[in-house]
């Protein structure tokens, strides 16, 4: 952890939404909302992934952030029936949106991940994390 | 305690999910289509029913025989009935798992739980229709299931000599019970989608279908099942005859077991239990969600000011509480000046998850405890921007 400042400005920042009824998130994030083990990663947690707004995709972008994701329930699974396909469908439009204002629609993601699977979710944002940093990192 | 075994078993069903979303695709997990696969085996069973009921003769003479001349003699006959056989089987089973998974993943209380009543509801009537199909064909398990029931029936304090004639459609078996029987096979059957009106009355696009592949699939085992496992008869029922044994789908006709272990009346008494216990289900934990784990973030709030009417949060709202109402005054804001229609949240209908929240381009709803500029605080904390921009 004593490293983690300096690493901290090779890896680029993500903000993502994790919904409360996908993966088990108990000792999952620090009281500031970032990863365990991830401080470049934060992770705010919602209700339901359909709870997110485009607009503060948007924003983690244009503050700073190298991307942005969303975490909902395996498809099908909702809670709330369809919070995860519609916000399946609104990143869809997001991306189209951002990619007509020159803005590489990459570095939005959706996951979708159960109660039993926080091992994959954190390996997807691993890997989303090596993405970004391969496209060119900050923006 | 319970609530623990609750967790469990809600974990444990996840659990299952996640093996069999390893073997197929998650949008071909059939436990998360349970309420369709139930819908198609009820079209199922109309369909096939009403192939059946062109042959049937519900008379005490002629019921036996004309089912017997729709298996041996109208061609394909007997997969039809078989197929509405094993579709009815499917269907219970289909129920069952769906009933099971709502209540372990938590979907039946508070807002819910009208889905939850109307569900058991629909569970009973579908019981109850499953139960006089198996009356119609006039063998000799029909024979024993009418005496047993008969006699269930009897044992009810006050009005079961009433009950019985209302079963009977008359003072004991006559030419009028096969007519009564018949009514109370399909006045059930029909009665199932009045409920389902009420199943789905606060569910927002229900998913009524399983994927198509599904359709293809149940549709082609019960072909198979229907033509390799012909449904039979059993022997003819002979007036005055008291059979002993009967050949029992445990689906349907597990209670008329304990009836013969134990007397008609306690298998009766115990149905009852088990239902009045499903449809008190929703209210028995009486716990608020904070001592349920959970973050309880107070139901949708529309901010007057700043709705324009544009009915977005209307269409993505998965539990019909949104709605839209003319616009009742003219607002102080430029926003309510210009709209015709006002949003409303029906606050027993909200489930708290806030989809409609995403859904809302103007900043027009908020989750009371999750406010719209804690996140956006928490976002540019996250991205690294000390200070808030300006957006
Ligand atoms: C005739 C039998 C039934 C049919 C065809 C049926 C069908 C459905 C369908 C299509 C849905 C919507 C699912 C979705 O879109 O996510 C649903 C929801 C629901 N059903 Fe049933 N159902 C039946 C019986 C039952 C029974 C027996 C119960 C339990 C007692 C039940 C409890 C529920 C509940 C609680 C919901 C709401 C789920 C949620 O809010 O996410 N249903 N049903
Ligand atoms: S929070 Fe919004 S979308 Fe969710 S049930 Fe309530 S009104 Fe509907
Ligand atoms: S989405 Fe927002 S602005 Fe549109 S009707 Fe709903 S509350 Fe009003």
């Amino acid at each position: 952890m004593a490293a983690a400042p300096e690493r901290m400005e090779t890896q680029p920042r993500v903000v993502g939404f994790l919904c409360d009824w996908a993966v088990r998130s108990e000792g999952l994030l620090n009281p500031d909302d970032t990863v365990v083990g991830m401080p470049h990663v934060t992770v705010i947690r919602v209700p339901c992934s359909g709870f997110v707004k485009p607009g503060w995709l948007e924003l983690a972008l244009r503050s700073g952030a190298a991307g942005a994701f969303v975490c909902g329930c395996p498809m099908g699974d909702c809670l709330n029936r369809e919070g995860n396909w519609i916000m399946e469908d609104r990143i869809d439009q997001l991306r189209k949106r951002l990619s007509r204002q020159k803005v590489d629609p990459e570095r939005i993601a959706f996951f979708a991940y159960g109660l039993h699977e926080r091992e994959q979710f954190l390996q997807a944002v691993a890997d989303f994390v090596d993405r970004l940093r391969g496209s060119g990192g900050k923006q | 305690m319970y609530r623990r075994l609750l967790l469990a078993l809600q974990s444990a069903t996840l659990r299952l999910d996640t093996w069999v979303n390893r073997v197929l695709p998650q949008d071909f997990n059939p436990l998360y289509y349970t309420g369709g696969l139930a819908n198609l085996f009820l079209t199922i069973l109309v369909v096939s029913g009403i192939l059946i009921f062109l042959y049937y003769e519900p008379s005490l003479e002629g019921a036996y025989a004309s089912v017997e001349f729709l298996t041996h003699h109208v061609p394909y006959g007997v997969v039809f009935r078989g197929i509405h056989r094993y579709a009815a089987d499917a269907y219970l089973v289909a129920i069952l798992l769906h009933l099971f998974r709502n209540w372990f993943t938590d979907r039946y209380r508070e807002a819910r739980d009208s889905q939850w009543l109307s569900g058991m509801f629909l569970l009973v009537v579908s019981g109850f229709a499953g139960f006089t199909g198996y009356l119609l064909v006039w063998d000799e398990r029909s024979q024993l299931l009418t005496s047993l029931t008969t006699q269930a029936l009897r044992s009810v304090p006050l009005i079961g000599g009433w009950l019985e004639r209302v079963f009977l459609g008359g003072p004991g078996v006559s030419d009028t019970t096969l007519p009564r029987f018949l009514f109370l096979h399909i006045g059930p059957a029909m009665t199932l989608y009045v409920l389902l009106w009420w199943h789905y009355v606060r569910l927002r696009h229900p998913k009524i279908w399983p994927p198509a592949v599904w359709v293809l699939f149940s549709l082609g085992l019960l072909f198979i099942l229907a033509s390799a496992l012909p449904a039979a008869s059993g022997p003819p029922a002979q007036p005055g005859a008291s059979p002993e044994g009967f050949q029992v789908d445990w689906f349907f006709l597990w209670p008329y077991v304990l009836a013969r272990w134990t007397a008609p009346g306690w298998a009766l008494a115990l149905v009852v239990a088990l239902v009045v216990y499903g449809m008190v289900i929703p209210y028995t934990l009486r716990e608020t969600p904070e001592q349920r784990g959970l973050r309880a973030l107070g139901q949708a709030v529309v901010v007057e000011e700043n709705c324009t009417g544009c009915e977005l949060c209307y269409y993505d709202c998965p539990y019909n509480a949104i709605y839209m109402v003319p616009s009742p005054y003219p607002g102080k804001s430029r926003a309510a000046a210009n709209r015709k229609l006002l949003a409303v949240v029906v606050d027993s209908r909200c489930v708290e998850c806030g989809i409609c929240i995403g859904a809302c381009p103007f900043e027009a709803l908020e989750l009371p405890r999750m406010l719209d500029k804690d996140v956006q605080q928490r976002i540019r904390r996250g991205a690294g921007a000390a200070a808030p921009v300006a957006s």
